[in-house]
C-alpha cells in the first residue's frame, strides 16, 4: 500500500482584489471583488515508502500548497489524502508525531536563543525519551557538522548554518515522512551540496519518505529518482527526470567543431544554428532532422568532431513551465472573452 | 511519547527568562518603566484620599480597602502581562505571516502551544508590588478596624481561587479577541482593547452604580464583558468593604466569577478551533 495517496485535491482561494488609487481603496471598504484562485485544482498520486519525490513547478504552481495539504495546516477545498493512513487536516497527534515540515522561507527555531534550547523544548512537546533525544541529535549534528553552533544564538548564525538547525528540529522526533519546501533557497553552493548530501544520506540510511520542492535543479538531480511537475495546480508530468526531455522536447543539440580553415560566415543565415563560436557552431534541430543536418554538413564540410546531446534539463522545464502559463493565459482570455 | 505539558510549559518559563536576560538593559528598563508606572498610580490615588475618605458615597471603599483592591488589579494585570499579552500579540501576528503552520504541526493541544511560549518576565515585579501593597494596606486596615484576625486562611485561599478564576476570564476575551484575526487578516486592536477594559475594571464596582451611563457601564462589564467581577470578587474577599450593598449579593457575585470562568474558557476554546478552520495560510 502506498504510504501517501492523493485524490483528487482541490483548494481554492478567494483573493480580494485591490484596485490601484486612494478612492478604489475606499470604496473597498463597502464592495469588494473577489478572485478564485485555484491553487491545487485536482491532483492525483502515489508515493511508496522510502521514496524520494521532487515536485517542480514555476511560483504559485501549487506545491507549497499540497505540502501544506499534506501536512493538515490548511484544509482542502475537495478530495482527499491518506498519509500513513492518517487524513491529514484532521490534525491527530499521532499523525504529527510521524512526520516533519521543513520551510525554508519560514523558521521555527527561538531567533534569540541557541538552537540547542529550541530542540529541547521539541523534545517535550513530541515527548521524546532524553537518551534517545540526546542519541539522535548527537548523530545528526555530526552528520551535519554543527556541533560547535548550537549554543550559539540562532540570530547570529549564517543562512546556510539556520537551515541546518531547522533540519536538526524537524529530526528530532525521527519522522517517517518528511516534507522540504525549498530547503536550499538562497544557500551558496557548499552549503546546498552539505544539505543535499545529508539528505541523501539520511534517506538511504533511515528508508523515510522524502517530498522535496526546489527550484534548484541540482537538488533535484542529486535527490529524485522520480519527478513530479505541477503546473497551474495540476500534474503535468510524473516520471524519471530524464523522461522530461522526452516528454516536454523533441529537440537535440548538435555542437560541431570544424576545421580552421572552414569559413563561418554561410551559417549565420541558418534558422537552426543557436550558436557560432568558432572552432565551434551549435544547432538545435528536432530529433527526426538529425541525421539529414549531419549528413548535408558532414558532405560539404571538413568536421573534426560532433557532439549530439539532449537540450539542457533547466531549458527543457522553463519551456515546458512557459507553454503550461501560455496555456492559461490564452484559456483566460477566452473565458474573459466568453464573460464580456 | 505523550508530550508533558509542564515540561513544555517550564521550558518556555526558561526560554524566555534566558531570552529576556540577554538583552539585559531593556529589562531593566521595562521594569523600571513599569514599576514607575505604577508609583504614579499610587500617588494619584494617595492625592485622591487627601480630598476624601472613600471614593462614592457609604461604598466602604475607604482608603485601606481600596489600595487593597489597587493591589490586586496590578496583581492581575501583571499576570496577564507577564503570560499572555506578547502572546496573543504574536498570534494575531503569525496568522498574517503565516507562521502558525509550525504551531499547527506539533503533536500537543494548538491553544496551549500559542498561548503561552513567550513570557515577558520583565512584567511581573509589578504583581510583587501588588502583593506588597495588599500586605502592607491589610496590616492598616486590621489597625485600622482594631482587629488582628478579620481575615483567616479561607480568604487568603478563596482570594487565590477567585484571582485564578479572574485570570481565565481575562485570557479568555483576550485569545477570543486574538482569534478573530483569522478572520480579520490582522487585528492590532489588542492593546487598545486591553488598554480600554482595564481602564474600567480598576475600579471598585460601587462607582458606576449611579445614574443611567453609570448602570448601563455596570451592567456591561458585569454580565456581557464580566471584567467587574474580575476584580472585584478577590479585592472584596481581602478588603471586605463593610456596610455596603455588596454583602447581600456576596455569593451572588462569587459563583457568577465561577460561572463566568467556566463559561469564557468554553467560548473561548470554541471560538479558537472555529477561527482554526479558517486558516488559511500564507505565502511561503
Amino acid at each position: 500500500m502506498a504510504i501517501i495517496e492523493i485524490e483528487n485535491l482541490k483548494k481554492s482561494y478567494r483573493v480580494y482584489q485591490k484596485k490601484e488609487g486612494i478612492l478604489a481603496s475606499l470604496g473597498g471598504l463597502f464592495k469588494r471583488e473577489y478572485r478564485e484562485i485555484h491553487a491545487v485544482a485536482g491532483i492525483d498520486l502515489q508515493v511508496e515508502q522510502g521514496e524520494f519525490v521532487a515536485f517542480l513547478g514555476p511560483n504559485g504552481a501549487g506545491k507549497t500548497t499540497t505540502l501544506k495539504l499534506l501536512s493538515g495546516v490548511i484544509n482542502p477545498s475537495s478530495g482527499s489524502a491518506k498519509v500513513m493512513g492518517f487524513t491529514p487536516w484532521r490534525r491527530e497527534n499521532a499523525y504529527r508525531r510521524k512526520f516533519a515540515l521543513v520551510m525554508g522561507q519560514k523558521n521555527q527555531l527561538w531567533w534569540d536563543l541557541p538552537a540547542n534550547e529550541s530542540f529541547r523544548l521539541h523534545q517535550h512537546i513530541y515527548g521524546v525519551d532524553p537518551t534517545e533525544f540526546k542519541r539522535t541529535q548527537d548523530e545528526i549534528t555530526e552528520l551535519l557538522n554543527v556541533q560547535h553552533l548550537l549554543g550559539q544564538p540562532v540570530r547570529e548564525l549564517s543562512l546556510g548554518e539556520r537551515m541546518k538547525m531547522e533540519l536538526i528540529a524537524a529530526l528530532l522526533h525521527r519522522p517517517e515522512v518528511l516534507f522540504l519546501d525549498e530547503p536550499t533557497i538562497g544557500l551558496d553552493v557548499v552549503a546546498q551540496h552539505n544539505i543535499q548530501q545529508f539528505l541523501k544520506h539520511y534517506q538511504q540510511e533511515r528508508k523515510i519518505t522524502i517530498l522535496l520542492t526546489s527550484h534548484y535543479m541540482k537538488d533535484v538531480a542529486a535527490l529524485c529518482k522520480r519527478v513530479v511537475i505541477i503546473a497551474d495546480g495540476l500534474i503535468q508530468y510524473d516520471g524519471s527526470l530524464e523522461g522530461i526531455v522526452d516528454r516536454f522536447s523533441s529537440d537535440k543539440i548538435i555542437t560541431l567543431q570544424l576545421a580552421e580553415t572552414e569559413s563561418f560566415d554561410d551559417f549565420q543565415n541558418l534558422d537552426d544554428v543557436i550558436e557560432i563560436e568558432p572552432p565551434k557552431v551549435k544547432f538545435r534541430v528536432q530529433r527526426d532532422d538529425v541525421p539529414k543536418l549531419l549528413s548535408r554538413i558532414l558532405a560539404s564540410r571538413n568536421v573534426e568532431d560532433i557532439i549530439v546531446e539532449d537540450p539542457p534539463l533547466e531549458d527543457v522545464i522553463a519551456s515546458a513551465f512557459s507553454q503550461v502559463e501560455q496555456n492559461r493565459s490564452d484559456a483566460d482570455s477566452l473565458h474573459a472573452e466568453a464573460v464580456s | 511519547m505523550q508530550p508533558s505539558y509542564l515540561k513544555v510549559f517550564l521550558t518556555f518559563a526558561r526560554n524566555s527568562l534566558v531570552r529576556d536576560m540577554s538583552f539585559r538593559a531593556n529589562f531593566i528598563f521595562t521594569c523600571i518603566s513599569s514599576m514607575a508606572w505604577a508609583g504614579m498610580n499610587f500617588g494619584l490615588f494617595k492625592v485622591v484620599y487627601q480630598f476624601t475618605n472613600s471614593i462614592g458615597r457609604d461604598s466602604g471603599w475607604g482608603e485601606n480597602e481600596f489600595f487593597i483592591f489597587l493591589g490586586t488589579v496590578w496583581l492581575i494585570n501583571s499576570l496577564i502581562q507577564t503570560f499572555c499579552m506578547a502572546n496573543m500579540e504574536r498570534f494575531s501576528e503569525m496568522i498574517r505571516m503565516g507562521s502558525l503552520d509550525f504551531a499547527l504541526l506539533k503533536p500537543i493541544d494548538t491553544q496551549f502551544l500559542i498561548s503561552f511560549p513567550r513570557m515577558n518576565w520583565a512584567q511581573l515585579p509589578n504583581g510583587m508590588l501588588g502583593i506588597l501593597l495588599i500586605i502592607v494596606s491589610l496590616n492598616a486596615l486590621a489597625a485600622e478596624r482594631g482587629d488582628n484576625l478579620y481575615l483567616s486562611i479561607w480568604n487568603v485561599l478563596a482570594f487565590v481561587f477567585f484571582i485564578a478564576c479572574g485570570l481565565c476570564v481575562m485570557y479568555s476575551v483576550m485569545i477570543t479577541l486574538a482569534s478573530t484575526s483569522i478572520w480579520l487578516g490582522r487585528n492590532q486592536q489588542l492593546y487598545n482593547f486591553w488598554f480600554y477594559i482595564t481602564n474600567f475594571y480598576r475600579y471598585p464596582m460601587e462607582i458606576y452604580q449611579s445614574g443611567t451611563i453609570g448602570w448601563t457601564l455596570w451592567g456591561t462589564f458585569t454580565f456581557v464583558i464580566p471584567i467587574l467581577v474580575v476584580s472585584n470578587v478577590p479585592a472584596r474577599v481581602l478588603a471586605q468593604p463593610l456596610g455596603t450593598p455588596w454583602q447581600r449579593w456576596e455569593w451572588g457575585f462569587a459563583s457568577l466569577a465561577v460561572i463566568f470562568a467556566i463559561v469564557s474558557l468554553l467560548v473561548s476554546r470554541f471560538v479558537f478551533r472555529s477561527a482554526l478552520k479558517s486558516y488559511r495560510s500564507a505565502s511561503s
